[in-house]
């Protein structure tokens, strides 16, 4: 997957490559969702070595260093972001503190993600009884004071981090739930959903055939910008005394932490926030250019578009 | 003509506009930092309710003053003497009236003391009393007695804390709180503001503020910005991060002490070495001028060098991390569990950065080679960790707490913090229980000595806690205003001391 | 459809009932108020006192069955920090939260709507390019760093609107503002996503191949297929904020049902969070009532 080998394949006429050179072929001609992969990687990257490798840099504390001005270089390359309020470099935190925050945005997104989508499916679905009670459910969830739960979660579960991602998934899963239902209410009345029922397929295999994958380009659309929400949520229950506590960092505690400082060091919440919106953004661009290229029906536009730019 | 009037007519209609708009002359607007739940008077000495109605509307019999310490002033009693031991006799003023137009006698203060000691309603006041009762005697519709039971020698100071309200005031929580003092509460929008209207009457001089309107805002830059922006006048807390403009800005010490209560009930906190290693650890003057403000000052007792019987000669724990490691080195040698891993418990919010200076702490235990993991909670959790009962099971625990005592005695404080039976404290030694209880009941210049040697032993023999600092509050005020916070600033704000440029 | 809606009213009741149930004896269990009440230092005596005087030392059962009693009869029990109605206390607050969320989301709709629609006519042109990255950045940046900035250039630099605060029209410029931004660029991707899906759908295909070549029938008839999504998205975002708006409560010191809720959970103050519950509850199970019957306005074939 080296970038060498998918330079030179934009000339070369696509049947000859697999699949997954067109795939990258046409990645690389939309430049946007290219920098999007490239960034999303890094993340990645950074969750998985940065605590290895910087985590001793992230936690030294310098007075001396306190609130250091980003874009000065003469205390190493660590520093080119600034320093916090204890003169750790910011550079460092976010790159280890990208494993704890990607682990429980990952998680809250995708565990409310597949449960709200499952439980939207048999809600349009299935009998109107059974789709009333979930309903109701997804009601009682949504006015449920998300803090409340949380301190609830703290007072009979120990603190850990494992409960931050219940307590942000429940909160979730309402979003997804109705959104599926609405789409699944919709998709079902269509001629192929009729058509595939006269012909006798079982109502799993129209859920999961023809149903499924209609809604998934909303759900993810959402899920994109759930992770922002997500990440910044993770603070507030940090505050609460459940999971992430110091000297453990995620990108939503330091944003939450530099906020006292935004009128004189705005790079003690700027920088964690702009890798926070990075993230969504990526992802978000990402997941628009893959529905293009996944849909044989529109992959045209890609094509095209790339003929023109290049 | 008629074309010339016409726009003369707008233009006056536009700058009477515009005249309604700015601020009156003599109004001021305050912004605090949260709404108030209640204006109860009997509940005053909550601080976020004494900034608004203490001295402004409800007076008390007596006044600490510190902005010129002259210490205990008259204020509604113009003079008081010991009758009889236990009784003291209070000579009220005859020119004062209620806002609602009645008399101020000694029937009012009989009423506000037992309606404040009453079971039927929460008030705060008992808890300055402990088990002391109170019982009061007419004498005439000037003097009254109040006889303390056991005898309470402060009993004058205890009389700053209780306001006065009319005879008539139901026993329970009020919404339109009656006094004596120079304003009334004249409207209330709840979660928006308050304000209170000069009176006319009031037995004293009249204050130049005429009308000052509470505003809430529960963020601090947002706070700093609306003096900077001329809506408010005064912001009496705002963030250090904040104050950034000398013209504006002022500091005060704001009467709080931060520090870390150590449970010795279990090891290793239990052993002496281990305490004292803890405070030799800290790098204290490191904190001061980077992560805490310049004026905040080293901590040798619980309470701030303003109160009586703090004790100059007791010295703060040099900071010395070869001796605090030789000292756990010893103690682990005679079987101390040293390694124990030490739980630092913080409230979250308890001061602007809290966060920061605990990890600072916490970098600085571990470099002497205690074993430390830090525990953020909100004040309810952190409420159960730091008074009794303490829950079951705990580990050694550091619980870091701000103690406010700006009262001027030290008997408001060393109770609840190191009596073996104090709600909050992480000691059970006979001594101290008989020291305080010593000191409790002394008079005169004995009081300010057995306090000053019980602020000695503990600090020195007992080695009690890891006393950190006497904080500093910031407050920004409107060049227009002529007003520099005190020590009581955290309790009270007297309109009557604010003044025009 | 009224005997169907008459099912709905009463299944919406028993959830009420539920989480009513749920959250008077949950948030129990997690303190106890007197302390948090009482200055920190307060005797046992004061606690047992203060207990005693709230009726927090009987049984939980028998707690319940008092409080079920009373809001049978219209009381919903005193707010124990502000000694007076939970009730008055809940309703102040949020008519304040119920304005700025009705303000709000029918700006949003509007504009995100429109703008939506318009970027999915031409996906990967610049406008779609430069409207998704505005959107997406307002909605995933920390919406105190929005608050603040804003009163800074608004407030402060150049003196255009109050810093905050209620009172005129000017003091909901820069709340509105704040609020808006998150929902819009999440109802705005959702839209123009489900704008491509329908403009990829066989009907619309249909439409063109038939030579109807006006832009505008094509834009009607996507625009309806996609709605039932959208419409949900935007009834979860005034549910979110139907349930206060804490950030924009906090910073520019708006009376709204968001802060009210946060304060009474750390205070434990039982009744104002039941009362708020209630509250904001009536108004989600209402809206959700009416996004389902917009559903059946908007796609007949969804009537049974």
């Amino acid at each position: 997957m080296t970038m060498s080998s998918t330079l030179p394949s934009t000339q070369i006429s696509t049947k000859q490559r697999g699949k997954a050179h067109v795939l990258l072929g046409m990645l690389w001609r939309d430049k946007f969702a290219f920098f999007a992969t490239v960034f999303l990687i890094l993340a990645v990257l950074c969750a998985l070595f940065g605590p290895m490798l910087l985590r001793e840099a992230a936690v030294a504390q310098n007075l001396r260093a306190r609130n250091l001005a980003p874009f000065t270089l003469e205390r190493g390359w660590l520093f080119l972001l600034g320093a916090d309020a204890l003169g750790r470099p910011l550079l460092a935190r976010i790159v280890v503190a990208a494993q704890n925050t990607l682990m429980i945005a990952a998680g809250a997104v995708v565990c409310s993600g597949v449960v709200g989508a499952l439980l939207g499916l048999v809600a349009g679905y299935s009998s109107e009884r059974l789709s009333n009670v979930i309903m109701r459910l997804a009601d009682v969830i949504m006015s449920f004071p998300s803090l409340l739960l949380a301190v609830i979660v703290l007072y009979m579960l120990a603190p850990s981090v494992g409960n931050i991602v219940i307590v942000l998934a429940i909160t979730r899963i309402p979003v997804y739930l109705r959104t599926t239902r609405a789409e699944v209410l919709e998709i079902r009345q269509r001629m192929f959903v009729q058509a595939a029922k006269v012909m006798g397929a079982s109502s799993l295999r129209i859920v999961f055939r023809h149903i499924l994958p209609m809604v998934v380009p909303t759900l993810v659309t959402i899920a994109t910008l759930d992770f922002a929400f997500v990440m910044l949520a993770e603070s507030s229950l940090s505050f609460l005394g459940i999971g992430i506590q110091p000297p453990e960092v995620t990108w939503g505690l330091m944003v939450a932490q530099g906020k006292q400082y935004l009128t004189n060091a705005w790079w003690l919440a700027f920088w964690p926030g702009l890798a926070i919106i990075l993230t969504t953004l990526s992802l978000n661009l990402l997941s628009n250019w893959m529905r293009v290229a996944l849909d044989p029906a529109q992959r045209w536009r890609l094509e095209i578009g790339g003929r023109k730019n290049g | 003509m008629k074309g010339k009037r016409l726009l003369l007519g707008l233009m006056m209609t536009a700058s009477a506009a515009a005249s309604a708009w700015a601020q009156e002359a003599k109004d001021i607007t305050v912004v605090l930092d949260e709404e108030v739940d209640l204006v109860e008077p009997c509940m005053a000495t909550r601080s976020n309710i004494g900034r608004i109605i203490l001295q402004n509307v409800s007076e008390t019999l007596t006044e600490l003053d510190v902005r010129d310490k002259k210490g205990l002033m008259p204020r509604l009693a113009e003079s008081w003497e010991e009758a009889n031991p236990g009784t003291w006799r209070f000579h009220l003023r005859k020119d004062a009236k209620f806002s609602d137009g009645s008399a101020f006698d000694a029937g009012d203060v009989k009423h506000s003391i037992e309606r404040a000691m009453s079971d039927k309603i929460s008030c705060e006041s008992p808890r300055y009393f402990g088990d002391t009762k109170l019982e009061t005697k007419v004498v005439d519709d000037n003097t009254i007695d109040i006889t303390a039971t056991p005898a309470q020698p402060i009993l004058p100071l205890l009389m700053t804390l209780v306001t006065i309200v009319p005879a008539e005031t139901p026993i329970e929580f009020t919404r339109e709180p009656i006094g004596t003092g120079p304003y009334k509460l004249t409207e209330w929008k709840a979660g928006q503001s308050i304000t209170l209207t000069r009176r006319d009457d009031y037995w004293g001089t009249a204050p130049e503020v005429t009308k000052a309107t509470y505003v809430f805002r529960a963020d601090p830059s947002v706070r700093a910005a609306m003096v900077a922006a001329g809506e408010a006048d005064i912001a009496p807390l705002i963030s250090e991060l904040d104050a950034n403009d000398a013209e504006m800005d002022f500091s005060y010490p704001n009467s709080e002490t931060f520090y870390m209560r150590l449970d010795h009930s279990i090891p290793p906190l239990s052993d002496k070495r281990v305490r004292q290693a803890l405070n030799m650890a800290l790098d204290r003057d490191a904190f001061i001028g980077t992560l805490l403000p310049k004026g905040a000052i080293k901590a040798t007792a619980i309470v701030p060098p303003t109160t009586l019987g703090w004790n100059p000669d007791v010295k703060v724990a040099p900071y010395d991390p070869e001796g605090a490691k030789k000292l756990l080195a010893e103690a682990k040698a005679d079987g101390v569990p040293v390694e124990t891993p030490i739980t630092i418990v913080g409230r979250t919010n308890n001061f602007p950065n809290v966060v920061e200076v605990l990890e600072a702490a916490q970098q600085m235990f571990e470099e002497v080679g205690f074993k430390t993991k830090l525990q953020m909670y909100e004040v309810a959790e952190f409420e159960k960790q730091y008074s009794k009962p303490y829950p079951e099971n705990r580990g050694p625990l550091l619980v870091a707490a701000q103690h406010d005592n700006a009262r001027g005695d030290p008997v408001f404080s060393m109770y609840f913090k190191y009596d073996s039976n104090g709600r909050q404290s992480g000691i059970a030694n006979p001594d101290v229980d008989k020291m305080i209880a010593e000191a409790t009941a002394a008079t005169g210049e004995a009081r300010a000595a057995d306090w000053k040697k019980l602020i000695a032993y503990l600090h020195d023999d007992v080695v009690a806690d890891v006393l950190l600092f006497h904080m500093v509050g910031y407050a920004r005020v409107n060049p227009r205003i002529d007003f520099t916070p005190t020590i009581a600033t955290n309790s009270q704000l007297q309109l009557s001391e604010i003044r025009f440029k | 459809m009224g005997k169907k809606m008459m099912r709905r009213i009463v299944s919406s009741f028993f959830s009420l009932v539920a989480l009513v149930v749920m959250v008077f004896f949950l948030s129990r269990l997690t303190g106890d108020p007197a302390a948090l009440f009482l200055p920190i230092d307060a005797t046992q005596e004061m606690l047992d006192k203060f207990r005693e005087l709230h009726g927090l030392n009987d049984p939980l059962v028998q707690q319940f069955g008092r409080y079920v009693w009373d809001v049978l009869q219209l009381d919903f029990g005193d707010s124990i920090r502000k000694a007076r109605p939970a009730i008055d206390v809940v309703l102040e607050s949020f008519t304040w939260t119920l304005q700025l969320a009705l303000i709000t989301i029918a700006l949003v709709t509007a504009l995100a709507i429109t703008i939506g629609s318009v970027a999915a006519f031409r996906p990967g042109g610049l406008f779609d390019r430069f409207v998704s990255l505005v959107s997406l950045i307002g909605a995933s940046a920390p919406d105190f760093w929005i608050a603040i900035v804003g009163i800074v250039v608004f407030s402060i630099t150049l003196g255009w609107v109050p810093t905050s605060g209620t009172g005129t029209v000017w003091h909901w410029i820069l709340p509105v503002a704040v609020l808006f931004i998150r929902p819009f660029g999440l109802i705005l991707q959702v839209v123009r996503g489900s704008m491509l899906t329908a403009f990829g759908s066989a009907y619309v295909k249909t439409a063109r191949a038939k030579g109807v070549g006006n832009r505008s029938i094509i834009f009607v008839h996507t625009l309806r297929n996609a709605m039932l999504p959208v419409i949900t998205v935007i009834g979860d975002q005034a549910a979110a904020m139907l349930n206060g708006a804490v950030v924009v409560e906090t910073i520019f010191g708006f009376p709204g049902v968001g802060k009210l809720m946060i304060d009474s959970i750390l205070q434990r103050d039982f009744n104002v969070i039941l009362a708020a519950i209630m509250v904001t509850a009536l108004a989600i199970f209402v809206m959700n009532l009416l996004i389902d019957i917009a559903y059946t306005l908007l796609d007949p074939r969804l009537r049974t």
